[in-house]
C-alpha cells in the first residue's frame, strides 16, 4: 500500500497502526479464551462491535475543532462526577463493587472510565488558567481537590485499580505543569508513607525516617517541618484504616501480593495461574488456540484483566514483546506530540492521557508477571470491555486531533 | 515545558518498561521449563482405571455378587461462585430428595473439593451434569451388589469402601476377584472436566476372574429358610447349617442364622457377621459317638449284636456319674448308637487304647484345620493322650472334653458315610477368566482313608436305625430313607455344665445306600425342646424333604409318583430353584436360549435378567436400577462367544408387558 504523504501528515500512522495491532491481538485473545467457556460466548462479537464503534468515535473526535476540548473540559468533568455519584445509587453490583450503570441492551457502562478523561481535562484546564500558580498552597490544594474528588467517589464503589490510575495522572500533571521539587515532595511523601505502612510497622518507620531525612535537605523552618512530619504520620495511620475499609477480596489481593504462596488456592490463585500460563508459553508460544492453561480455563474471566497471559501463553515472549513495543510507540508519539505543542492545556491533557495508558499497562502487565498485586484493571485496547475500549479510543482521538492541528499551535 | 521534565518522564517510562521486559524475560524464558512442567502437572493427571471386580456365582451360575456402575459426585468449591451455591443446593435437593439445607452446609466449607453424594446411579448423576454446575466432578464409584441380600452372606462376605474383600469369599479370593488396575493420562480443565485422554499412554485394566462356588443357590435358600423357621419355633441364640456332598467334599450350602445383608454390612454387629460354622468350636456331644463307634468297629472290637449292660441309666465310673436319658438295662452295640447311650459307648471305648482312639479322632480331621477357603477358621481342640485324666476317654467317647467346629463335624460325617474317605471341604467350583478360560476346576481332595468301606457301611446302617427307630425319628424324610445322629451337649458356662443351655445338633445324610447329601444342623441354646432329636432333627427333616422334592429323580424318591407327575414337579422346581419367576415369558426365554439367540429382557427385574444372562454364559454390565429398559445385544440376534451385553435399567419400566 502506498502511503500518501499528505494523509500521513494529517493522521499519525505511528499512533493508529500500533493501536489497530493491539486491537487485533485483543480480539484474538478474547476469541481464544472464550472458545471453551459456555458463559462467555458472544464476547468476541461484542468486542468486534465495540471496536467498530470506537474507531468511528476516534475519527469523530479526530475531526473536531481542537478548541472543543478546552470548552468541554469543565462540563465533561461535572457530567462525569454526576455519573460517578449516580452509579453509587443506582449502579449494578458485580463481584462486590458498584461500578456499572446499566444502559439497556448494550449492557453496562463504567462511569469511572469516563471520569478519567473528565478529570484530566478539568485539571489541565484549571492548571492553565493565567491566575494559577502551582507553587501557591491554595492552588495546589484546589488542583488536588479536582483530582481527588472522583477518587473518593471511586473508592466508595470500591474500585482500587482505577484510583491508582488517578493518583498516577494527578502526579504527572502537576509535575508536567512544573511544580518545584519541594512541592512534589509535599504531595508525594504522605502517599509514600501510606503505602509503606501497609507492609508493616518496620516499613512504616523506615519511610518516616526517609521523609524526615529529605526534610533536612530542604532546610525548611521547624514549624513547616513539624507539620509535614505530622501529616506523614497521619497518612500512615490513615492508610491502615483505609485498608480495613477495603472490601475483603481486595484486602486479600494486597496480602497475597505481599506473600502470594500464603494462600495459593484463594486470592493468590489467579496470580500463580497467570504466571504459570504466561511462563509456559516460552519464547514462541504454544500457538493460537493451543494454550492449555487458557483453553482449560485455569484463570477465571481471562478475557478481561488477564488477557495479557492469553497472548503470552499462545504467542510467547515474542507476542508479549510486540504488545509492549506497540505501547512504547504509542507512548513516544503522545509524549512527542505533547512536548511539541505550544498549547499548555493540550500538552497537559496529552500527558494525562499518556499516564492513564501507562498506569494501566504497568499494573496490568505487572500483575500478570507477578510484580504488582492483582488489582483488576484492563489492558487498554486489548482487554474485553466496551466502555474501556470506547473511552481509550476517544482519548486517542484527542491525541490524533492535536497531531492533526499541531501546526496551528507550534 | 522544560526539557529536563521531559527527560525525567522518558526515563521513568524506560525504567518501568525495562522492569516489565526483564520480568517477562525471566518468566517466559528463564522459568519457562519449570512453569511448563507446572502447567502440565496441573492439567494432566495419571488416573487409575479401576479393574472391574469379578462376579461370584453359585454352581448353577446364579450371580450372588456383582457390580453396579454407580458414580460419586464431588464439587470443587473454589470453582463454585458464592452466588450459585443456593441454586446448586436446590438442584441437588431436587434430584436426591434431601433438604436443601444439607447441601448448603456442605457448600459452606472453605475452598476445597468436597464429596457431595456417593454411589449414585448414573441416571441421577446425568441430571446433575445437565444443570451445568461449576466445579462439578463425577467419578466412577461402582457399587458391589448382592442381589439376594442376606442369602449365603457368611459364605460370600463383602467388600469394604475401597472394594477390598473383607470377609467370606470376597476376602479369601480377593486376589482372584480384584483384577489388575490400569491407568491413563487425562487432561482436565480447571472445572475438573476431562478434556482429552492420551490413548498411547493408557494401560488397560484387567477384569477380575469370575468365581463359581460349589454353593447351590436353591439348597442355600432352603437351608436358610428352615434354620430361620427353626430358630423362631425353638428359640435360641443362633442356628448353623451345612450341606455337603460326601463324595467330593463340596459345600452345597452353608448358613448361620441370624445373618446379615452384605449390601449394608456395616449396620450389623461383628457377632452377626461371624461365620460360626468355621470360627466357633463347641463340644459336640452325642454326634461324636459315631466316631467312637466307627473306631471300635474298624478295629473289630465289638459286634453289632453284642449285648452291653448299660446300668439302668446311672453309672458311676471312676467316681464320676455318667447318665443316660433312658433307663435300659441291656442294649446291643447297635442299640447304643440308636438310643444314644453314654454309658454304653463309655464302656465300649475302654476296649480301645488311648493312642489308637486319639489317632482315629485326629484321622477324622479333628484338631486340624479343614483348610476350607473361608476366613477365620479355627482348628478346635483335641487333648493329647498325655493330658487325659482318668475319665477323659470315656467322656470324649460321647463328645465332651473335645472342641470341634461344625465344618469339621460335617466333613468327618462325610467320611463316616462315603466309604471311609475324608475329603477336604471345598467351596470353589471353578475360576473363569474374563476371556472365558477356566483356570481352576474343582477336583475332590482326598485327605486320607480313615475307616474301611465295610465299617462305613455298618455305620450307615446304624445311623439309619437312629432315624427309623432311635432318637431321631423326627428326622424321617418323605419317600426316601435318611440316616443320622443326634447330639445334645450341655454348654459349659462359667466352668460347669449348664442344665438349661444346650447345643442341639443333628447330622444326617441321604439316600442311605449311596449318600448324596450330608446335612448338619446345630441350634445354640434352644429355649424349648433342648434335645437334638427334638430340635435339630425336625429342621433336618424340613430341609431334606424340600431338597428331595426339588429333584426327586436324582434322589430316586419313592412315593408312587408317575413319570409325568415327576416331570411337572421337576419343571416347576427348576424354575423356583433360580428364583426367577419368569411367568409367561419363561417359555420364550428358554426357547431362545436353546437356539443360542439373545432373549428379550425388556421388563424383567434386574435379578431375573442377570440370572438369565449368567446361566447362559453371557457377560453383562448393569446400568441404572429398576426393570430392564434396554439391552445392548438385540433380542433375537445370534449369540457369539464371549459377547458382553450391557443392560440398562430404569425405574420407569413397569413390569413385563411384552406378551
Amino acid at each position: 500500500m502506498r502511503v500518501d504523504y499528505k494523509l500521513n501528515d494529517k493522521l499519525d500512522f505511528w499512533l493508529f497502526i500500533p493501536t489497530l495491532i493491539l486491537l487485533c491481538f485483543g480480539l484474538a485473545g478474547i476469541y481464544s479464551s472464550t472458545l471453551n467457556n459456555h458463559f462467555a460466548h458472544g464476547n468476541f462479537q461484542k468486542q468486534l462491535f465495540f471496536g467498530g464503534v470506537s474507531i468511528v468515535l476516534f475519527f469523530v473526535i479526530y475531526s473536531l475543532p481542537t478548541n472543543t476540548f478546552k470548552y468541554a473540559a469543565i462540563p465533561t468533568y461535572i457530567f462525569s462526577m454526576l455519573l460517578l455519584m449516580a452509579v453509587l445509587v443506582v449502579g449494578k453490583k458485580t463481584s462486590g463493587a458498584r461500578a456499572w450503570l446499566v444502559l439497556g441492551p448494550l449492557g453496562g457502562f463504567q462511569p469511572a472510565e469516563f471520569a478519567k478523561l473528565g478529570t484530566v481535562l478539568a485539571m489541565a484546564s484549571y492548571l492553565t488558567k493565567t491566575s494559577v500558580d502551582i507553587e501557591s498552597f491554595k492552588d495546589i490544594v484546589i488542583t488536588l481537590a479536582i483530582g481527588l474528588f472522583p477518587v473518593g467517589l471511586i473508592l466508595l464503589q470500591p474500585d482500587m485499580g482505577t484510583s491508582f490510575v488517578f493518583f498516577g495522572f494527578i502526579l504527572v500533571l502537576i509535575f508536567w505543569k512544573g511544580i518545584s521539587l519541594f512541592g512534589l515532595y509535599l504531595v508525594l511523601s504522605p502517599g509514600f508513607v501510606a503505602v509503606a505502612s501497609l507492609f508493616g510497622i518496620y516499613y512504616f518507620i523506615a519511610a518516616v525516617v526517609i521523609v524526615a531525612a529529605a526534610l533536612i535537605y530542604f532546610k525548611k523552618n521547624i514549624f513547616i517541618s513539624g507539620s509535614i512530619i505530622a501529616a506523614n504520620l497521619g497518612a500512615g495511620f490513615f492508610a491502615d484504616s483505609v485498608f480495613t475499609f477495603l472490601s475483603p477480596h481486595q484486602q486479600k489481593r494486597i496480602e497475597s501480593f505481599i506473600n502470594p504462596s500464603a494462600d495459593p488456592l484463594g486470592a493468590g490463585y489467579n496470580a500463580i495461574q497467570a504466571k504459570v500460563a504466561i511462563g509456559s508459553g516460552g519464547f514462541l508460544g504454544k500457538g493460537f488456540l493451543a494454550g492449555n492453561q487458557t483453553q482449560l480455563q485455569y484463570i477465571p474471566e481471562q478475557w478481561t484483566d488477564f488477557i495479557y497471559c492469553v497472548i503470552g501463553e499462545e504467542f510467547g515472549f515474542l507476542g508479549s514483546l510486540i504488545i509492549l513495543i506497540c505501547f512504547i510507540i504509542i507512548f513516544m508519539r503522545i509524549i512527542k506530540i505533547a512536548s511539541s505543542t505550544r498549547d499548555e492545556f493540550l500538552s497537559l491533557v496529552l500527558l494525562g492521557i499518556f499516564t492513564i495508558y501507562f498506569v494501566h499497562l504497568f499494573i496490568n502487565v505487572g500483575m500478570t508477571v507477578g510484580i504488582m498485586p492483582v488489582i483488576g484493571i484492563p489492558l487498554p485496547f486489548v482487554s474485553y470491555g466496551g466502555s474501556s475500549l470506547v473511552i481509550n479510543m476517544l482519548m486517542l482521538g484527542i491525541v490524533a486531533n492535536v497531531h492533526r492541528t499541531r501546526k496551528n499551535y507550534t | 515545558m522544560s526539557n529536563r521534565r521531559l527527560y525525567i518522564v522518558l526515563a521513568l517510562v524506560f525504567i518501568f518498561i525495562t522492569l516489565l521486559v526483564v520480568r517477562l524475560f525471566n518468566v517466559q524464558i528463564l522459568q519457562a521449563e519449570e512453569l511448563k512442567f507446572k502447567a502440565d502437572r496441573q492439567q494432566t493427571k495419571v488416573e487409575i482405571i479401576k479393574a472391574e471386580r469379578g462376579t461370584i456365582l453359585d454352581r448353577n451360575n446364579v450371580a450372588l455378587a456383582l457390580n453396579i456402575n454407580t458414580v460419586s459426585i464431588s464439587i470443587d468449591l473454589r470453582m463454585l461462585p458464592q452466588n450459585e451455591k443456593d441454586k446448586t443446593a436446590q438442584v441437588f435437593s431436587q434430584v436426591f430428595g434431601k433438604p436443601k439445607q444439607v447441601y448448603l452446609s456442605l457448600f459452606s466449607e472453605k475452598g476445597k473439593t468436597i464429596c457431595v453424594e456417593k454411589k449414585v446411579l448414573s441416571a441421577k448423576a446425568e441430571m446433575i451434569k445437565n444443570a451445568k454446575i461449576k466445579g462439578l466432578l463425577i467419578s466412577e464409584d461402582p457399587t458391589r451388589s448382592y442381589p439376594y441380600s442376606s442369602l449365603a452372606s457368611h459364605v460370600i462376605g463383602y467388600v469394604n469402601a475401597d472394594f477390598l474383600g473383607t470377609n467370606g469369599i470376597e476376602r479369601a479370593y480377593n486376589d482372584e476377584l480384584k483384577g489388575i488396575d490400569g491407568k491413563r493420562l487425562v487432561e482436565r480443565n480447571a472445572l475438573g472436566e476431562m478434556i482429552t485422554v492420551a490413548e498411547d499412554q493408557t494401560v488397560k485394566s484387567v477384569q477380575g476372574a469370575n468365581l463359581v462356588l460349589t454353593i447351590d443357590n436353591n439348597y442355600q435358600k432352603i437351608l436358610e429358610e428352615e434354620l430361620k423357621n427353626g430358630l423362631s419355633t425353638y428359640g435360641g441364640i443362633s442356628a448353623t447349617g451345612i450341606i455337603m456332598d460326601p463324595n467330593t467334599g463340596e459345600i452345597l450350602a452353608l448358613a448361620n442364622e441370624n445373618d446379615y445383608d452384605p449390601n449394608f454390612y456395616s449396620k450389623y454387629s461383628d457377632t452377626l457377621r461371624r461365620n460360626i460354622a468355621v470360627t466357633d468350636m463347641y463340644e459336640p456331644g452325642s454326634t461324636f459317638k459315631s466316631f467312637s463307634m466307627a473306631a471300635l468297629l474298624d478295629r473289630k472290637l465289638c459286634e453289632e449284636s453284642e449285648r452291653i449292660f448299660v446300668e439302668n441309666g446311672k453309672y458311676k465310673y471312676k467316681n464320676v456319674n455318667i447318665n443316660d436319658s433312658h433307663n435300659k438295662d441291656y442294649l446291643t452295640v447297635r442299640g447304643i448308637i440308636e438310643q444314644s447311650s453314654n454309658i454304653g459307648i463309655a464302656k465300649l471305648i475302654q476296649r480301645l487304647d488311648d493312642d489308637t482312639f486319639y489317632k482315629y479322632i485326629r484321622a477324622f480331621g479333628f484338631g486340624n484345620f479343614t483348610s476350607i477357603k473361608l476366613p477365620g477358621e479355627v482348628k478346635g481342640n483335641v487333648k493329647n493322650p498325655n493330658d487325659w485324666h482318668n475319665v477323659t476317654k470315656a467322656f470324649m467317647s460321647f463328645g465332651y472334653e473335645i472342641l470341634v467346629t461344625p465344618i469339621q463335624l460335617a466333613a468327618a460325617y462325610c467320611a463316616i458315610v462315603n466309604g471311609g474317605i475324608l475329603y477336604q471341604p471345598q467351596i470353589l467350583k471353578r475360576v473363569i477368566l474374563p476371556n472365558g478360560m477356566i483356570t481352576e476346576e474343582l477336583t475332590p481332595k482326598k485327605v486320607r482313608t480313615v475307616i474301611s468301606a465295610e465299617t462305613s457301611a455298618k455305620m450307615r446302617s446304624f445311623l439309619t436305625g437312629v432315624v427309623s427307630n432311635g432318637t431321631a425319628t423326627a428326622a424321617k424324610l418323605d419317600g426316601i430313607i435318611a440316616g443320622g445322629k443326634t447330639g445334645t451337649s450341655q454348654k459349659l458356662i462359667n466352668g460347669s455344665y449348664s442344665k438349661s443351655h444346650y447345643n442341639s445338633s443333628f447330622v444326617g445324610f441321604f439316600p442311605v445306600n449311596n449318600p448324596k447329601v450330608v446335612c448338619l444342623i446345630l441350634v445354640n441354646s434352644p429355649t424349648s425342646g433342648g434335645y437334638g432329636g427334638l430340635v435339630a432333627a425336625p429342621i433336618f427333616k424340613k430341609v431334606g424333604d424340600r431338597i428331595v422334592s426339588s429333584d426327586p429323580v436324582s434322589f430316586n424318591k419313592q412315593g408312587g409318583s408317575k413319570d409325568g407327575e415327576v416331570k411337572v414337579i421337576y419343571a416347576n422346581n427348576n424354575q423356583k430353584m433360580n428364583d426367577v419367576s419368569l411367568g409367561n415369558n419363561s417359555k420364550q426365554i428358554t426357547e431362545s436360549i436353546k437356539k443360542k439367540i439373545m432373549p428379550d429382557l425388556y421388563g424383567f427385574s434386574l435379578k431375573e435378567a442377570v440370572n438369565i444372562l449368567a446361566k447362559n454364559g453371557i457377560k453383562y454390565k448393569v446400568k441404572g436400577s429398576g426393570k430392564i429398559a434396554s439391552q445392548s445385544i438385540k433380542a433375537g440376534s445370534q449369540l457369539k462367544k464371549n459377547v458382553e451385553c450391557t443392560i440398562v435399567c430404569s425405574e420407569n419400566v413397569t413390569g413385563k408387558n411384552k406378551n
